[in-house]
């Protein structure tokens, strides 16, 4: 058994990685952790707002009065979809630009003032939004007004983002230039660049929309025209949750291969993909004006189905090559048996990959099927505004991009924090605990609002009102698995925050990282890399083989695709069907 | 191939136009930029300022 030292010996400055023997330079690695450390505290405020507003809209509970329903709402949304995520992704672009490119980071002292700006930004927002100064909700529509400091706060922590980006744009410049790795840029450093891409459109549609706004604020316009607030605000909005799915790809990668050793079926397509990406995605924020009428209906199928289609096309490339690469990687490491050998024998209590196959299938099966349905014009008039909205992008958001950056920390904490992961038999379960939470959550939200309930409404009995909106019975167990769902839901939460915060600060140093052997806070992929049999070149040309026909050498994957491809048509067309029970036609 | 290293050097190759576009990544950039700036934003704005004025009753 060989034992590598954590501290390497590279030059002054810089460690060398004893699992993946890449050079780390500390500057980068300082940035790594301090954002990835913000992005916990977020998610932390996010999780606690999460608790009181599923116990809110369970009926049954109703814990919040109507303000601080509001109040909250806002503070959630700030909180999971700006601060935590987009600061995660800050710590994904230092770590893919850097680490995974063995170079050193473009201006690493302006990047701590980027930082700072951020936080300063992040800070003011939270101040506006806890002391009521600010309850505007997420989207703050005009002619509803916060506190100027609330936009100006998210100006300052938009510009830092943008300046982050560019100092990663730079940094891959000069990993090229210093010739740090040769030939086109590693798969998932392309996702992260793909996720760059899309984070510079969509932070130039913020400023677009805030810098006007925040002039209104205070007094210097009279007034923003609410249709271009509405058009400009979801370029934003929505495009801020496609780099997400743009950095959740490219951790798919990452982690299919650290935890299971997958490989790429196809570095083109692949790359296909992320280009589609950069080119379409960020048109989908169409969906959430298909009802508004301000815009012609060339313009809302052109950006919504025609293009956006494109983006799709990749997520549904993504969806299968990431399982078929774990499936061919397993294979070649010999579990060959049958048609899902490969899939029981993988190492289903190493939260890394379990919160990759949780990603993968919740955000496809889920966030994507319900995604496309809802966004075909048509058929959003009667899923808009309704609870279906935050059903679907629960799945997305949470249940795909969350989990998936939760199963990339657990990887980060021995490999760049240098510590163990703690309480281990927690961590272990705590994927399922959050995505099953989550599921149950969606469900509920999706089928309430499949009933009409609507989203952001804070009392659907309209107590002590002069009218009644009757709901069908069915509801009230609809919005308690809302309830109950977001209570195991925001458990997983808070379980992960203790452990990562315990690890990070209290957490037992890594020294060693022994091969072959099983330990206990170190995830199996770092003790144990996956590594091909020593016969996998016969495999693979058995399984390549023309004799296999259509099966090829990823048969289990095709049948998963199948099975989605059936609910996919399946939940379709129930909703044509249900449409046309509204829309009579003869 | 692990998805965190680079694909195999052909340097003595010549690099296809393809791979070439595609690395090219201030390229995409610009046209992520574009795409997005004339099909929806643009299109979009256009679309708004060229409503007709309401008439109130």
């Amino acid at each position: 058994m060989t034992a590598a030292t954590v501290e390497g010996t590279g030059a002054p400055g810089w460690r060398t990685c004893p699992v993946t023997a890449r050079r780390i330079d500390a500057r980068a690695e300082r940035l790594i952790r301090v954002n990835a450390v913000a992005a916990v505290v977020a998610l932390l405020i996010g999780a606690v707002a999460a608790l009181l507003l599923a116990l809110t809209r369970w009926q049954v509970v109703h814990l919040l009065p109507a303000e601080w329903y509001y109040r909250i709402l806002g503070v959630h949304g700030m909180n999971m979809l700006i601060f935590f995520i987009i600061f995660f992704e800050m710590a994904v672009l230092w770590f893919a630009g850097t680490v995974l490119l063995n170079a050193r980071p473009a201006a690493p002292r302006y990047a701590w003032f980027n930082f700072g700006m951020m936080l300063i930004g992040a800070l003011m927002v939270e101040a506006m939004q806890w002391s009521g100064k600010a309850d505007v909700l997420y989207t703050s529509y005009p002619p509803l007004k916060a506190h100027p400091l609330f936009y100006l706060g998210i100006i300052l922590f938009a510009v830092g983002a943008l300046s982050v980006v560019g100092q990663f744009f730079a940094t891959l410049t000069i990993a090229r230039r210093e010739r740090t790795y040769t030939g086109s840029m590693p798969l998932v450093v392309y996702g992260a660049m793909t996720a760059a891409i899309i984070a510079v459109i969509t932070l130039l549609h913020g400023a677009m929309v805030y810098i006007p706004t925040f002039l209104w604020s205070v007094g210097l316009i009279d007034s923003v025209n609410p249709q271009m607030y509405r058009l400009l605000w979801w370029a934003l909005g929505h495009s801020a949750q496609q780099i997400n799915v743009a950095a959740m790809v490219a951790i798919w990668y990452m982690l299919g291969a650290l935890t299971v050793g997958a490989v790429v079926l196809n570095e083109k397509v692949s790359r296909w993909a992320f280009v589609l990406y950069i080119l379409f995605i960020s048109m989908a924020s169409a969906h959430h004006l298909l009802v508004d009428p301000g815009f012609g209906p060339a313009w809302k199928i052109v950006n919504t189905s025609y293009f956006m289609y494109m983006a799709v096309l990749a997520s549904m490339i993504h969806g299968f090559t990431v399982p078929a690469g774990i499936e061919l990687g397993m294979r070649l490491r010999g579990f060959t048996k049958g048609l899902f050998g490969w899939l029981r024998k993988a190492p289903w209590g190493d939260p890394g990959f379990s919160s990759l196959v949780l990603s993968v299938v919740v955000f496809g099966f889920f966030g994507g099927i319900t995604g496309v349905t809802i966004g075909t014009e048509q058929i959003n008039i009667i899923a808009h505004n309704t609870l279906r909205i935050p059903g679907h992008f629960h799945a997305t958001v949470v249940s795909g991009t969350a989990v998936a950056f939760m199963g990339a920390t657990y990887y980060l904490l021995p490999l760049i924090f240098r510590r163990k992961v703690s309480f281990w038999g927690l961590a272990k379960i705590q994927p399922y605990m959050f995505a099953g939470g989550l599921l149950l959550l969606e469900f509920g939200m999706t089928f309430a609002g499949s009933f009409g309930v609507p989203r952001r409404h804070w009392d659907i009995s309209f107590t002590q009102a002069a009218h009644d909106v009757p709901f069908s019975p069915v509801v009230d167990l609809f919005m308690a698995m809302v309830g109950i769902g977001g209570i195991i839901a925001a458990t997983g939460a808070f379980a992960f925050i203790l452990i990562a915060v315990t690890s990070v600060f209290f957490g037992e140093r890594v020294t060693e990282f022994p091969r072959g052997k099983a330990i206990a806070g170190i995830p199996q992929g770092l003790t144990n890399p996956p590594v091909h049999a020593a016969n996998a070149d016969a495999v693979n040309a058995e399984l390549h083989a023309p004799a296999r026909g259509w099966a090829g050498p990823t048969p289990g994957t095709l049948v998963l695709v199948a099975v989605f491809f059936l609910a996919f048509m399946l939940y379709y067309f129930t909703n044509w069907k249900l449409l046309s029970f509204l829309w009579k036609i003869g | 191939m692990d998805p965190s290293t680079s694909p195999p050097d052909a340097s003595d190759e010549p690099v296809p136009i393809g791979q070439r576009l595609f690395d090219n990544m201030y390229l995409l950039l610009v046209l992520g930029v574009v795409v997005m700036l004339v099909v929806f934003t643009a299109w979009g704005m256009w679309e708004i300022m060229s409503l007709p004025q309401a008439t109130l009753p």
